[in-house]
């Protein structure tokens, strides 16, 4: 989607046009969904946590001032009701309930151990590291616009992607693929 | 296959599926439900605020009208006296402005 395009449902969606924020919605849902599915490690909390970013972006659309895109500004939303999510609910439940999510498959094509792996060495980052990670290697999404919805300075962001994904390299080096 | 391609084909099997028509909906029933929320509320709050301006413009008027009922009685009967005084005033210059003309 062109940033004129996303403007302008942005401007439909504040004055009310539900289908211009369904458009929203649709452009932007996966990159939202999957960033979150990382970073909580558990798919269907994320969903769930998704759904909620997107619905306060829509409760709090006046407040968007476009310094960021469209898809940032949900990103951060997301991610701040997961971190505070976790932060209540304690990790140990992410690995209870990852195999789950295994089960149920997705769109796997890496080897079940890989992932399993991947899982649990994501698991184990420390929060933003695992956020910056998750954005920038799983979505694609800049370091520096990360760092915007991180809130952290643009060296910090290449720093914990660069450490993080050596950890994941190491962990994936144990399971022997 | 090297560890890096591994890394991404794990990455890539987190993705959410390209279509998903259950998500979609789930959003914009939870955001209409929001809406509707937002604006009941909303229609609330003002016909409260309302219903408080109006009471608080009622009082004192109660009062008066309770210690002058009959000048209030009076009035109410010459207002509404004036009313019909004008409303026939109307009719019969549209009547006479007809007849002249047609």
């Amino acid at each position: 989607m062109s940033p004129d395009e996303e403007a302008r449902l942005i401007a439909a969606a504040r004055s009310g046009d539900s289908r211009a924020f369904a458009a929203l919605v649709g452009a932007h849902r996966q990159a939202v969904r999957g960033f979150l599915r990382r970073f909580t490690g558990h798919w269907a909390d994320a969903d769930d946590i998704a759904q909620e970013a997107f619905v306060t972006a829509w409760r709090k659309l006046s407040r968007f001032e476009g310094r960021s895109t469209f898809r940032s500004w949900v990103s951060g939303i997301g991610f701040r009701i997961a971190r505070d999510a976790r932060r209540a609910h304690g990790r140990s439940t992410v690995r209870d309930t990852a195999w789950a999510d295994h089960q149920d498959g997705g769109e796997a094509t890496a080897p079940l151990e890989d992932r399993i792996a991947l899982e649990a060495a994501m698991a184990d980052l420390p929060d933003e590291q695992r956020a910056a990670v998750a954005m920038c290697l799983g979505e694609g999404f800049s370091h520096s616009e990360a760092a915007g919805i991180l809130n952290l300075p643009l060296g910090t962001v290449k720093s914990h992607v660069a450490r993080g994904r050596e950890r994941l390299l190491r962990a994936l080096e144990t399971t022997d693929g | 296959m090297d560890n890096e391609a591994r890394l991404m084909r794990a990455m890539a099997a987190a993705s959410p599926p390209s279509v998903d028509p259950g998500f979609m909906i789930a959003v914009m029933e939870a955001a209409e439900r929001q809406r509707f929320r937002a604006e009941t509320a909303h229609r609330l709050l003002r016909v409260a605020g309302m219903a408080a301006a109006a009471a608080a413009l009622a009082a004192p008027f109660w009062g008066w009208a309770a210690a002058n009922a009959e000048a209030l009685q009076n009035g109410i009967l010459m207002a509404g006296g004036l009313l019909a005084l004008v409303a026939f005033t109307r009719v019969m210059t549209q009547r006479a402005t007809a007849a002249l003309h047609g």
